[in-house]
């Protein structure tokens, strides 16, 4: 049984050569191996949403996905949505609009966020309900995620008009 | 008078303002480090073995095999401990770092080892031979205090753990002389913290003896203490470090845990730093939880809704260890009847030792209980005399300047004003007995502590230091838990200094730096901690006036400090820079510009037995009212509307305020339809979240339906008049929802959750009773 | 019980057609453990009561990944067609609304997007969602060894709880549902605790032909999702509605012989009882509601060009 096997990964457009075991998750090779860890260790049953990621801009659980066939695909994650130094205008509505307590889930609802908007830029608030259904939020900041996931839309919006 | 109004009178620059979260960005960008963040060099990964029976005695322990299993670097047992028991409370301490000679339920602690990865530990577990000798074991309270009844501890008697008793007025003369009395029994159910963080921790034993635990600890000195008892050091020797805090809501997180132990251990052992981080299934199946409780209350009343009497009896089950179950089973009593007049009151209640994973404090530990108890009550009892609920509650509310027979004293107390709040805004006139059938509304009020007066250390202290340009270092032992202690303790320090809230650092909790303190619990750090900084801002801004008076040539008290400016009152342009009068004093005074403060609330006593004394500086007041639609074919609940009222004093940040409200909301949302930790003979059957159920984005009515109040009362005991703001406003939630399906289908259900299967059959049964 | 651990050690192997799943299949009988969106089976390995010594990832066989329409009119699934394809494919939401539905109410987000309808179907537990109204839907599967190919109904493919038809070398490749030559009316509804997310506590899909005389029904279909060791067809309540016009009480009679013929456990997470008699509201919804669908005018209710045919979203909701 090989313990290790050689993989690229790019993430937040960054390529890694690595050498990881062939049961590694994605979730453990982020934080283990590249010290990303936005991705959180939760709940390990894709129940929780704190360890989302984007897959080719899709939002999965990281810790239901291997690393191997994690490979040729496009990795984003909380800290890739960084730029410049500057905060995605999805993190900055999360803060302002007080959607941070604890801070546990919020790097997996940010990136889930990033995924809906890019698909549909214009969400309802059902939409948006139902997109983050599986982000638990214990300290029960759901009204003020959902007002933050409004105000990023309309910012997001306005900047693609050049408002 | 209203938050807009206030501000301006008092003149208040920073507090009052909407305040995002201090450390929001760093968190919302994945940048913070969480306990399980940590990574250090030859770092080992810990991991414990558990008991798979309920109760049994350990007769044996091999260890040598998991030993030798290349990897490990080392395993320890009850043995490598000194066998003192650490907790809470001296009488009722029974806590051990791994169980010694007998395991009292299943996930119990009984080894831990040490190896170089994850894999090899997990391996290492399996290579532990534990020799059990089972006995029998008990699961329910009321069995547990049965005579023949399997024994958890000697030193308990028919497995009472605590018990508590109130007794004000004359409790049988007042039910004699009530024009109806009723009894019911209400149930409520074990219920997990469900913080998103699994508990984690780092240990580091140094050659030296200098032991330091990095963790995510919401009462960090609590942890630092248990620690120095457990192990026999001295607490000088030790030194816990706060890291970023996943939710807490009390529970492991606030004392010290088997992991804590074996981490420190461990590394004494291997000379490298050991991380320990539970999965979460092992969070669901280990103690912590709310206790589950049979409540029997049993009130009198006047034929015109006047409160008499009321009798409560509670029977708690307290699992396998005492936790700080002395406090939870006192707690109930407190709050039995916080918002109303009740003269004649006796209460008797007692928590038993079984085997199952203890219970200790939860978010507004014991209140949503005995909430749910008394506000479902009230709501039967005016049904059967036919009065209006809103009314009777009214009638009987408590205003402040009250002081109750258990000696409280309501300084402010908010309710009828936030009960008139909910009844307007729900248009509660148009809709109670008026919505088509499957559509109901339900209210409740509660009253909550603003902190606890502990009969030990209960004390909040803070240092400020200013430093030179201008910004200031502010210090406490209040860990911030996500509640926002970061922000709004910054914002008082602000608010006196005349800075911004940017220009306030606010240190995690460190055992060596930090000043002493209870931690982050009972509701009390805004008010208590809070305090303790606005009187060291205003001794730093003291010392600072003076050199400020020299310069300016003014009066002290003519002083203004606003905007990173100090200037006279009267004559703004006569000022100087906040930074330049920081270095002036600091020049004349040789050290950087300190501040100190401390708030104790005083020594009057309280007794733990009997109940009288004043339990809190401050008390808060709720009112919530609930829409729900019910689905009568499948007993389906969803909330269509909330309007919740508390009265915070004043909200010093409406954001943070609006946040711990809609929290606590959820989290009683979540127990009362959804969670449960569901065991069969002490095994748990759900630990996990696809099964123990927390409330979801989609189970939260939507934005536009979710009204809350603050009602402002300006405490005199709260810094600049606030008062707690985290566990209240979740209080009444439970009943209100009852109340509201109650409403909706006529089906009343005294016991948690409230299921869809229970709310069919109520349904059905009222059904079949018709002809 | 068993905590949950870090995976297994495996050897994972990563074919990229059908022949050499076949083959891996052969070469590795009993050693080796498919795995498709991997949703369930991580978890499983995690708690070791899946232990394979092979792990054959299927993410990166194409040909297992398509949705199209047959030239005779029929629509064939791809096994590692995910939740988010089905629910976003515009053939499954102009033809199977009900279906686009079911997968777009799988789970999470997170999770739409990699579980499997294969994956879904072999896990061989009544309680998951594809195949109720696959049953309804008379659909079959195709199972591909080295020996051969079989086309197998859904219908027959559950033996026992965790059991299916699938041979220890065979591989699902397609699920094929042949074309409906009368008017159609489909739904899917289910029941759970919150308001997504869960388990499904039980589960009804009903789906409806139109005989030519436009007045009763031609064919009808009822199946259930956690109300056997096994999803069920319910015959008995199908016979009872066919050829006769779908009314009211109709519904109410199927749904109660429904519930009859479900045979629910009760564990710590349902009562049989509550079980059963969610059968019977849910059977007539379902029924209701595929009624509806064929006597008005679109047979997909739906607005197509929705990012998520969620049920939560009133646009597309009716759950009763």
């Amino acid at each position: 049984m090989k313990q290790r096997v050689p993989i690229s990964l790019t993430v937040n457009g960054e390529i890694h050569e690595l050498f990881i075991p062939p049961w590694q998750l994605l979730l453990d090779t982020l934080r283990d191996e590249l010290g990303l860890t936005g991705a959180k260790r939760c709940c390990i049953e894709g129940q929780c949403g704190a360890c989302t990621v984007l897959i080719d801009g899709k939002p999965i659980n990281s810790c239901l996905y291997l690393t191997i066939e994690a490979q040729n695909q496009e990795i984003v994650t909380a800290e890739g949505l960084v730029e410049d130094g500057k905060p995605h205008p999805i993190q900055k509505a999360f803060v302002e609009r007080g959607a941070v307590q604890c801070g546990f889930c919020t790097p997996g609802l940010v990136v889930a966020t990033k995924a809906l908007l890019d698909q549909n830029p214009n969400p309802t608030e059902d939409e948006i309900r139902i997109a983050l259904s599986g982000h638990l939020c214990r300290c029960g900041a759901y009204v003020q995620i959902t007002e933050a996931v409004m105000a990023a839309a309309r910012e997001t919006a306005q900047k693609e008009v050049g408002v | 008078m209203t938050l807009e109004e206030v501000i301006e009178r008092e003149g208040y620059s920073v507090i009052g303002r909407p305040t995002p979260k201090k450390d929001g960005w760093i968190k919302a960008t994945g940048e913070a480090k969480f306990a399980d963040d940590l990574y250090f060099p030859g770092m080992l990964h810990g991991k414990l073995l558990r008991s798979p029976l309920p109760h049994a005695r350990i007769l044996h322990i091999d260890t040598s095999r998991a030993e030798k299993l290349p990897g490990v670097r080392g395993v320890v047992t009850a043995k490598d401990f000194p066998g003192i028991l650490y907790g809470d409370f001296a009488h009722t301490r029974d806590y051990l770092p791994l169980a010694q000679d007998r395991v009292r339920y299943i996930g119990e602690e009984v080894a831990a080892v040490a190896a170089t990865d994850m894999d090899t530990a997990e391996e290492a577990l399996d290579l532990i031979c534990v020799e059990y000798e089972p006995l029998p074991a008990v699961f329910s309270p009321e069995e547990a205090m049965q005579p023949e009844a399997p024994q958890l501890y000697d030193r308990a008697p028919n497995n009472i753990a605590s018990k508590s008793e109130f007794h004000y007025g004359d409790v049988e003369k007042g039910l004699a002389e009530s024009d109806y009395v009723r009894e019911d029994t209400f149930e409520t159910q074990s219920m997990k913290q469900g913080m998103l963080e699994p508990h984690a921790c780092v240990g580091l034993w140094e050659g030296s003896g200098k032991i330091t635990l990095w963790s995510c600890k919401s009462s960090p000195y609590v942890v630092w203490r248990h620690l120095a008892m457990g192990l026999g050091v001295d607490p000088g020797n030790i030194r816990v470090i706060q890291t970023y805090i996943g939710g807490s809501f009390s529970g492991g997180k606030q004392e010290g845990m088997p992991m804590d132990f074996c981490a420190v251990i461990l590394s004494k052992k291997t000379g490298r730093p050991v991380k320990f981080v539970h999965t979460m299934d092992e969070v669901l199946v280990i103690g912590h939880m709310r206790h589950s409780m049979k409540i029997r209350l049993k009130t009198g009343v006047k034929r015109d809704g006047t409160l008499v009497a009321q009798h409560c009896r509670i029977i708690a089950n307290g699992g396998a260890h005492a936790s700080i179950g002395q406090l939870s089973i006192f707690l109930p009593g407190l709050g039995l009847n916080l918002p109303y007049r009740v003269p004649n009151v006796q209460m008797e209640s007692y928590r038993i030792y079984t085997n199952t994973g203890f219970a200790g404090a939860l978010r507004s530990h014991t209140q949503p209980q005995i909430c749910f108890a008394r506000e479902s009550q009230i709501e039967m009892i005016a049904k059967e005399l036919d009065l209006d609920p809103v009314e009777m509650r009214r009638k009987n509310a408590r205003a402040g300047g009250d002081v109750t027979p258990s000696g409280f004293k309501l300084g402010t107390f908010g309710f009828l004003d936030g009960l008139d709040r909910v009844i307007e805004a729900s248009g509660w006139r148009e809709k109670y007995g008026k919505l088509p059938r499957g559509r109901g509304i339900g209210m409740a009020g509660s009253g909550m502590i603003s902190g606890a007066r502990l009969m030990s250390h209960s004390a909040s202290s803070a240092q400020i230091k200013i430093r030179e340009d201008g910004t200031v270092a502010l210090m406490t032992g209040s860990a911030d838990i996500g509640q926002g202690a970061d922000t709004v303790l910054s914002m008082i320090a602000a608010e006196v200094l005349g800075v911004r809230v940017d220009d306030v650092t606010y240190a995690m909790i460190d055992s060596d730096v930090t000043p002493l303190d209870p931690g982050a619990f009972s509701s009390r750090v805004t008010l208590w901690t809070g305090n303790a900084v606005k009187q060291a801002a205003e001794d730093a801004r003291k010392q600072l006036e003076e050199v400020a008076a020299q310069k300016l040539k003014a009066d002290p008290k003519h002083l203004v400090f606003r905007d990173r400016r100090v200037y006279v009152r009267h004559d703004p342009q006569r000022g100087m820079d906040f930074a330049s009068l920081v270095r002036s004093t600091q020049n004349r005074l040789g050290h950087p510009v300190m501040g100190q403060g401390s708030y104790t609330s005083g020594d009057e006593p309280i007794a733990v037995q009997g109940g009288y004394g004043n339990a809190s500086p401050a008390y808060s007041a709720s009112v919530v009212v609930v829409e729900v639609e019910v689905d009568e074919e499948t007993g389906h609940v969803t909330l269509a509307g909330i309007w919740n009222a508390s009265d915070c004093g004043f909200p010093l940040n409406p954001m943070a305020v609006a946040g711990q409200s809609m929290g606590a909301f959820t989290m009683s949302m979540g127990q009362a339809l959804y969670e449960n930790l569901i065991r069969i003979e002490g095994q748990v059957m759900n630990p996990s979240f696809r099964d123990y159920k927390m409330p979801l984005i989609v189970d939260l009515p939507k934005v536009e339906n979710v009204h809350l109040f603050d009602i402002i009362t300006n405490d005199p005991n709260g810094p600049f008049g606030a008062k707690e703001a985290g566990q209240g406003p979740g209080d009444g939630v439970i009943a209100a929802l009852a109340n509201a399906i109650y409403n909706a289908t006529g089906v009343r259900v005294k016991s948690l959750p409230i299921s869809p299967s229970k709310i069919l059959s109520g349904l059905e049964e009222s059904r079949s009773n018709k002809p | 019980m068993n905590y949950l651990r870090e995976l297994p050690k495996f050897e994972y192997l990563a074919p990229q057609s059908i022949p050499e799943v076949c083959e891996m299949l052969a070469a590795h009988e009993g050693e080796a453990k498919l795995m498709a969106g991997g949703t369930d089976l991580i978890i499983m390995m995690r708690r070791r009561e899946v232990v394979p010594h092979y792990l054959i990832g299927l993410k990166s066989v194409p040909e297992l990944n398509f949705i199209r329409e047959e030239k005779d009119g029929g629509l064939t699934i791809g096994a590692m067609a995910t939740s988010w394809e089905i629910q976003s494919s515009s053939l499954v939401r102009q033809r199977y609304d009900f279906l686009a539905k079911t997968a777009a109410d799988i789970g999470s987000i997170e999770n739409l997007h990699v579980s499997t309808i294969g994956g879904n179907l072999c896990d061989g537990f009544p309680c998951v969602d594809f195949p109720a109204p696959l049953l309804t839907l008379d659909a079959k599967v195709k199972l591909v060894s080295q020996r051969g190919e079989r086309i197998v109904p859904l219908d027959g493919f559950y033996l026992g709880y965790q059991k299916t038809a699938v041979e220890p070398d065979e591989l699902l490749t397609e699920i094929q549902i042949l074309p409906h030559n009368h008017r159609y009316g489909g739904a899917y509804i289910k029941f759970h605790d919150r308001h997504a997310i869960d388990i499904t506590t039980t589960g009804a899909g009903a789906f409806i032909t139109l005989d030519s005389d436009g007045q009763t029904a031609r064919d009808v279909k009822i199946a259930l999702t956690t109300s056997a060791p096994v999803p069920l067809r319910v015959k008995g309540a199908e016979a009872a509605l066919c050829g006769r016009k779908v009314t009211e009480e109709a519904t109410e009679e199927a749904g109660r012989i429904a519930s009859e013929e479900a045979s629910p456990r009760t564990s710590w997470r349902s009562t049989a009882e509550f079980r059963t008699k969610l059968v019977q509201v849910l059977v007539r919804r379902a029924l209701r509601q595929a009624w509806r669908k064929v006597t008005t005018s679109s047979s997909s209710g739906a607005a197509p060009d929705l990012w998520l045919m969620h049920p939560l979203d009133p646009r597309i909701g009716e759950n009763r």
